[in-house]
């Protein structure tokens, strides 16, 4: 008898490959989408609504609800980075979808998610995407949350190597780097996916050629939006491909066994220059300080990945669509 | 009387431990040559040559032969070397490294805060010169603190209450110079410009001073080797920071984006040197008499200024963090990725980061040069 699949909440600014994390996770049928939680970042979060409710209605998938996060970061800095010249200006690679029929619930993504985990404690896998802004609102709102929620497999952090919105700094811990301290802090049960991983995961324009000669509906559909994509990453890396940021962490969630990881504190410089860098200590090392790393809960940070099984597994997913 | 003494207990030390390690040692030497070796003023003097004959472990016969003489004829075109030091035990071997060097000119040692205060460092530093015969190479004292201000942090609790190891040496005769370190780093590369090499082994303060007091002394500094940093790897005071970025993160970033010819080792470098520490430097460590551990941070940067050949560089500009947690991180932009709009690592001169290194041919140089009698 098959497991159980596992409930996920995807909280997401979708963006080019937000959109193929969602599709895969609704063609795995490893995990029971049960809510998408909408956060700024791509796209502003007004944006990554309405996208979502395009890409479930895209999907067929208009049962999945949709709730929105918040607008501004933990600290209410409404100045926030918007990665418009990556994914487009609507974030779907400048396609003008016509605009969705569906709405949003009226709860916030913070206390969907805080709900969700309450109802179903110890179950809700949260697979965040974005910055970390509604689940640190979450950890606020609700001193239980960190210990009713299973799992929170995010997108985040440049682990000793250099980021990608400066050479401190991924986008993502950028995007509220103090709402990243308080998650990785919170004693919850983390996994961290960063760019010193998802990096090695590259979609090749073979890869892209082949998604195309696929009759799946959502093949069809990310060949549309992918250009944009494409076109950045050649400017900006001088690569023929792209990353699979978000494909790559969900399926972290999925089948957890195609990366590895380490463990240790992980704290997220808030400040300065460097506001965004995050520093793991895998406690191999012992200081004759104490540390602001000391005695902080421990979170897992995947150090390698599986790479050809994890774009395999993406191309498979939406390939049979 | 004293400093002869030192020198017979530190030359005793060295065979009686060889032998407790099963090691024969034959060194043929003409005696009274210590002091001279030592000294880098008076090199006209033709060093004898030097054969030991060692049978490791495996009872092999290593030989290793120093002919010196060649070392005579450097004498008027040796590159002149500032150190700046916080000694400290293993600021003390790269220090008898640099007098060992027949191809340096020490045209001075400033001094600054770190493993000691700089007050403590600077008699060190005079107590050196000293015991290397070099009593009459200036040593200016540098910043008691670092640039904005406050207590330094002092890491005595590693080097001893008196930097050394508690060796508690004798005062030394000679006095500091007049001059503050900046002032004397000023000068000393402005009588100069272009030829003076600079290997900075603590806190950047007096560098960042000497930067501030003359816009040109970037410029003019031939070369400046910096012990610190820990490029993507963890530091040594806490997860983010090693100790001399540490000491004075603000000085470090000055010094980063002067546009100075900048070589920096990190200690993601050095700490692969001291990992595969082997019997023969334990003895060195115990020749000099140092109890507390093998640090070989200091003498590994300095073979970094000798022998660049033995490492890679990463080219890249480097800033370094100045507030919250990560105070005194290191952060190279090692430029895989084109920026699309300025940040704090855009429109500065880049620096070389010591990427990998040569790990015996780094110990095989140390190993060398401080077992040259």
């Amino acid at each position: 008898m098959a497991a159980q699949p596992k409930k996920i909440i995807i909280d997401t600014d979708p963006g080019i490959d937000d959109a193929m994390a969602i599709f895969v996770a609704l063609r795995s049928p490893e995990v029971e989408v049960i809510g998408l939680t909408t956060i700024y970042g791509n796209v502003y979060t007004t944006l990554a609504t309405r996208n979502a409710l395009h890409l479930l209605e895209v999907a067929g998938r208009t049962d999945i609800p949709v709730a929105e996060g918040s607008h501004v970061s933990i600290t209410n800095n409404a100045k926030l980075r918007i990665a418009g010249f990556v994914h487009g200006t609507d974030g779907l690679g400048n396609q003008n979808f016509p605009p969705p029929k569906g709405k949003p619930i009226e709860q916030s993504a913070a206390d969907f998610l805080i709900e969700q985990a309450k109802l179903h404690p110890g179950k809700v896998t949260v697979v965040a995407l974005g910055p970390l802004t509604n689940i640190a609102l979450a950890i606020q709102g609700d001193p239980a949350f960190s210990k009713n929620i299973g799992q929170i497999v995010l997108l985040g952090g440049a682990f000793l190597v250099n980021g990608n919105v400066n050479p401190a700094s991924e986008a993502n811990i950028f995007g509220d780097p103090d709402a990243a301290d308080i998650v990785f802090t919170s004693g919850a049960d983390v996994v961290a996916v960063g760019i010193n991983v998802t990096h090695q995961v590259v979609f090749t324009d073979a890869d892209r050629e082949k998604l195309s000669r696929s009759d799946g509906k959502f093949a069809q559909y990310l060949c549309k939006i992918l250009d944009v994509y494409f076109s950045y990453h050649h400017d900006a890396y001088n690569i023929k491909g792209v990353y699979l940021h978000d494909p790559a962490t969900m399926l972290a969630a999925v089948d957890p066994s195609l990366m590895t990881y380490t463990e240790g504190v992980v704290r997220v410089q808030t400040s300065g220059i460097t506001k965004g860098l995050t520093i793991l200590y895998n406690k191999q090392k012992r200081f004759g300080e104490v540390t602001e790393w000391t005695d902080k809960p421990t979170v897992k940070v995947a150090v390698t990945a599986d790479a050809p099984a994890l774009v395999e597994l993406v191309m498979e997913r939406l390939m049979d669509s | 009387m004293c400093l002869c003494f030192v020198y017979t207990r530190m030359y005793i030390h060295t065979i009686s431990i060889y032998k407790s390690l099963g090691l024969s040692v034959i060194i043929n030497f003409v005696s009274f040559q210590l002091s001279k070796v030592w000294s880098g003023l008076v090199f006209s003097i033709i060093i004898p040559r030097m054969d030991y004959v060692m049978t490791n472990g495996d009872g092999e016969d290593v030989v290793i032969v120093e002919n010196a003489q060649t070392d005579a004829v450097l004498g008027s075109h040796r590159d002149k070397l500032l150190i700046d030091t916080d000694p400290g035990i293993d600021d003390t071997m790269a220090i008898f490294m640099a007098f060992q060097s027949p191809e340096l000119e020490i045209l001075g040692l400033t001094t600054i805060f770190g493993n000691t205060s700089t007050e403590i460092a600077t008699q060190n530093a005079l107590r050196l010169c000293e015991i290397a015969g070099c009593s009459g190479i200036p040593v200016a004292e540098g910043s008691a603190g670092p640039l904005k201000g406050g207590i330094p942090r002092v890491a005595d609790f590693i080097h001893g209450s008196d930097g050394l190891g508690n060796t508690h040496l004798p005062p030394a005769k000679a006095k500091k110079s007049e001059k503050s370190a900046s002032e004397f780093l000023v000068e000393k590369v402005s009588e100069y410009p272009g030829e003076v090499s600079i290997l900075a082994l603590g806190p950047l303060t007096n560098l960042a001073l000497a930067i501030k007091r003359d816009s040109s002394f970037a410029s003019k500094v031939k070369r400046l080797v910096i012990l610190g940093g820990a490029f993507f790897a963890l530091g040594n005071v806490n997860p983010a920071a090693e100790a001399n970025i540490y000491g004075d993160p603000e000085a470090a970033d000055v010094v980063f984006t002067s546009g100075a010819n900048i070589a920096v080792v990190g200690i993601n470098v050095t700490t692969q040197v001291m990992f595969t520490v082997k019997c023969s430097m334990y003895s060195i460590r115990m020749t000099l008499s140092f109890l507390s551990g093998v640090f070989l941070h200091d003498p590994v940067s300095f073979v970094a200024l000798v022998r660049p050949d033995l490492f890679t560089f990463k080219k890249g500009v480097v800033r370094v963090e100045t507030q919250g947690i990560c105070a005194g991180h290191t952060l190279l932009d090692q430029g895989l990725k084109k920026w699309n709009s300025s940040n704090p690592w855009t429109e500065h001169s880049p620096v070389s980061v010591a990427w990998t290194v040569n790990v015996k041919g780094v110990l095989d140089y140390i190993r060398k040069l401080l077992m040259k009698p």
